[in-house]
C-alpha cells in the first residue's frame, strides 16, 4: 500500500467514521481472542453450582448458566475459537479460489469452462445444507466444520478471482510483463494476483462475516463444537431452555456478541469497497 | 425464443446430473467402511453385513450409483435406516411446514423489501436512504437464532401476543396457521430482506438515470408512477434473479429457524437424520432442496425470456 493510498484511506476513514469504528472493533475481536485467556475473571468450563443462573451482577457482568459458569468468561474465550474457525476456513478458501480462479481466468480455454461449470454446479446447491451434509458425512468434529465452510466458499473465490483476472489478462502491464520475458507462471502469481488482491480484500472480509454465522449456525444445530467448549452458537443453543423462564442473558449475550462480530467485518468490507472504488458504493 | 428455453432446460441436466452424484457420493468421502459408518458405534458385525447387503454396498461404486439414480427416477428416494419408513413418505409428512414457512417469508420479504429498495433508490444519499441502508447491513448481520429467540422472548413470552413454538397445518384454519409462522418468518426474512432491499436500490439507481425516466418526469408523471411502473419494471430482471438466488438462503436459514421454533419441518428431519447419521434421508433432502432450487432458478430464467421482449438469445 503506497503512502498516498494509506492517506486517503485515513481521509475516506474520517468521512466515514461507521467504517473506523468496524475496523477498531474487529482489532478488538482480534485483541480479544489472542489474549482471552489472561484477561477472563473466571475459569470458563469450570462449574460452580452454588451461584448457577445468577443474572448480571458486579460480579458477573454477563450472568452465570444453569452450572454457575461465567458467561462474560466464556464469551471471551470463544472469541478465539469463532475466529480461529472463520479465519482458517476463509483463508483456505481464499488461498485456492485466489490461485485456481487466476489460473484459470487467465489461461482461458477448456480447462477454465470445465472449472466455470464446476462451480456453477456448486452454486446449485443451497450451501448451508451442503455444510451440513458434508459435516455428517466426514464427522462431526471442529475440523470438519472448516473443511465445510471452506469449501462452500470456494466457489465464491474461483469465481471471482477468475472474473477480476480475466479483464485483465491482455492489458498493458500484463503484455508488457510477457515481453520481458516473465514466464505465464509468474505473470499470474507475481503480477496479476497482487493486483485484484484489493478488491478480494473486500470479499474477504464479507466472508469472514459470513463464515462466522455459518459456524455458529452449524453448532447452534449441534454440528461441531460440542459442549463444554465455549462457543457463540452453541451458547446460545444452551441457554435457549433457560429462556422461558426468563433467563434472558445466557442467549442476549453471547447473541449480541455474534452480532457485533458479523457486523464489523460487513461493515469494515463495505467500507473497504468505497476506499477502493468510491463508485461501487451501493 | 423457445429453443433457447429447450437449450436452457438441456443445459441443467448436467448439472442436476453432477448434484445427484455429489448426494451419492456423501456416504464415500466419508473416512472408513460405509456400512460401519452407518451401522454406528455400538453395531455388532452381523449388522454391518446386514447393512452392507441390504443397501447393495458390495457391489461396484458405478453399479451403485446407477441403479440408485434408477430408483429416484421411479420416485424410490430408499428407506430411513433408523424409523425404517420410505424416505419419501417421511419427506411428505414434514412437507406442509417448510413450504409454509418459506412461502409466507417469501411474501413478507417481496413487500418490505422491495419498496424500501425503491424508496432508497428515490432519496439516494438522504437520511431515510442512510437509515434503510443501515438496517440492510445491519440485518445482514445478524444469525437467525438470535432474531428468533429474541422475537419470541419479546412478543410471545412477554407480551404473549402470538405462540411461542410449534405449527398448526392450514387445513385448521388461516389464523391459527398464520399465528404460528410470523415469527418464525420474521426472523427467517431478516437476511433476506436486507439482501433484497439492497439490490433493489442499486438496480433502481441506475435505472432512474437511464433517458426515459427523464422523459416520464417531463411529461409530468406522479412521483409514484414513475418509480413503481416505469422504473421498477425494468429494473425486475435483476431483483427477481437475486430473489432466486437468495432462496438459498431461506432452505439454509429453514434448518435452524425450524429449530428454534419447533416446527416439524424438513429442516428438523435434516438435523435429526444428521445426528443419526440417517443416510437415506440426508441423501433425499439435500436432493430435494438441490433440485428445487436449481428448477426455481430455471423457472425464473424462462419466465424472463417470456415477458422481457429485451433478452433474446
Amino acid at each position: 500500500m503506497t503512502s498516498a493510498t494509506l492517506r486517503h484511506s485515513v481521509w475516506i476513514l474520517r468521512g466515514n467514521p461507521l467504517t473506523a469504528v468496524a475496523a477498531t472493533g474487529v482489532l478488538l475481536f482480534v485483541l480479544v481472542a489472542i489474549f482471552g485467556p489472561w484477561i477472563v475473571p473466571y475459569d470458563p468450563v469450570v462449574s460452580n453450582v452454588s451461584e448457577a443462573l445468577l443474572p448480571p451482577s458486579a460480579a458477573h457482568i454477563a450472568g452465570t448458566d444453569q452450572l454457575g459458569r461465567d458467561v462474560f468468561s466464556r464469551l471471551v474465550i470463544a472469541a478465539r475459537l469463532d475466529l480461529a474457525i472463520a479465519v482458517s476456513a476463509v483463508g483456505i478458501s481464499f488461498l485456492i479460489g485466489a490461485v485456481v480462479g487466476s489460473f484459470c481466468g487467465y489461461a482461458g480455454g477448456k480447462l477454465d469452462r470445465a472449472v466455470g461449470r464446476f462451480v456453477d454446479v456448486m452454486m446449485a446447491f443451497p450451501l448451508f445444507v451442503l455444510a451440513m451434509a458434508m459435516v455428517a458425512a466426514l464427522g462431526n468434529r471442529i475440523e470438519n466444520i472448516v473443511i465445510a465452510t471452506a469449501i462452500i466458499n470456494l466457489p465464491f473465490y474461483i469465481r471471482f478471482a477468475r472474473a477480476e483476472v480475466n479483464v485483465r489478462r491482455n492489458v498493458g502491464w500484463v503484455e508488457a510483463a510477457r515481453a520481458c520475458g516473465e514466464s505465464h507462471f509468474s505473470v499470474v502469481l507475481r503480477f496479476l494476483l497482487p493486483n485484484i488482491l484489493p478488491a478480494m480484500a473486500v470479499q474477504i472480509s464479507l466472508n469472514l462475516g459470513w463464515a462466522i454465522l455459518n459456524a455458529a449456525g452449524l453448532s447452534f444445530i449441534g454440528l461441531g463444537v460440542k459442549p463444554p467448549t465455549p462457543e457463540w452458537g452453541i451458547m446460545v443453543a444452551e441457554g435457549a431452555r433457560f429462556i422461558s423462564t426468563g433467563r434472558w442473558w445466557l442467549v442476549a449475550f453471547p447473541g449480541l456478541a455474534l452480532m457485533m462480530a458479523v457486523l464489523c467485518f460487513n461493515l469494515l468490507g463495505d467500507g473497504m469497497r468505497d476506499i477502493l472504488d468510491p463508485r461501487m458504493r451501493t | 425464443m423457445l429453443s433457447y428455453i429447450l437449450r436452457r432446460i438441456v443445459a441443467t441436466l448436467p448439472v442436476m446430473a453432477i448434484v445427484a452424484l455429489f448426494v451419492f457420493s456423501l456416504l464415500y468421502i466419508a473416512p472408513g467402511d460405509p456400512a460401519v459408518v452407518i451401522a454406528g458405534d455400538q453395531a455388532s458385525p452381523e449388522d454391518v453385513e446386514r447393512i452392507r447387503q441390504g443397501l447393495g454396498l458390495d457391489r461396484p461404486f458405478l453399479i451403485q450409483f446407477g441403479s440408485w439414480v434408477w430408483r429416484i427416477l421411479h420416485g424410490d428416494l430408499g428407506t430411513s435406516i433408523f424409523t425404517n419408513l420410505p424416505v419419501s413418505t417421511m419427506i411428505g409428512q414434514r412437507l406442509g411446514p417448510t413450504l409454509s414457512l418459506m412461502i409466507i417469508t417469501l411474501l413478507l420479504t417481496i413487500v418490505i423489501a422491495v419498496p424500501l429498495g425503491v424508496v432508497a433508490a428515490w432519496k439516494a444519499g438522504s437520511l431515510i436512504d442512510r437509515a434503510i441502508m443501515g438496517f440492510a447491513v445491519f440485518g445482514f448481520s445478524l444469525p437467525v437464532f438470535v432474531v428468533g429467540y429474541v422475537l419470541a422472548y419479546v412478543f410471545a413470552l412477554e407480551l404473549e401476543w402470538l405462540p411461542v413454538q410449534g405449527y398448526t397445518p392450514l387445513t385448521e384454519g388461516l389464523w391459527p396457521w398464520l399465528q404460528n409462522l410470523i415469527l418464525p418468518s420474521i426472523a427467517l426474512g431478516c437476511v433476506y430482506i436486507a439482501l433484497i432491499a439492497r439490490i433493489t436500490r442499486a438496480t433502481m439507481l441506475e435505472v432512474l438515470q437511464q433517458d426515459y425516466i427523464r422523459t416520464a418526469r417531463a411529461k409530468g408523471l406522479g412521483q409514484g408512477g414513475i418509480l413503481f411502473i416505469h422504473a421498477l419494471k425494468n429494473a425486475a430482471v435483476p431483483i427477481v434473479t437475486v430473489i432466486g438466488i437468495g432462496i438459498a438462503l431461506l432452505i439454509g436459514g429453514a434448518v435452524v429457524t425450524e429449530s428454534v421454533f419447533a416446527i416439524p419441518g424438513l429442516g428438523r428431519l435434516t438435523i435429526d437424520a444428521i445426528l443419526r447419521r440417517d443416510y437415506p434421508v440426508i441423501q433425499g433432502i439435500v436432493l430435494l432442496f438441490s433440485f428445487v432450487y436449481v428448477l426455481v432458478n430455471l423457472m425464473i430464467d424462462v419466465i424472463y425470456t417470456l415477458v422481457d421482449p429485451r433478452i433474446r438469445y
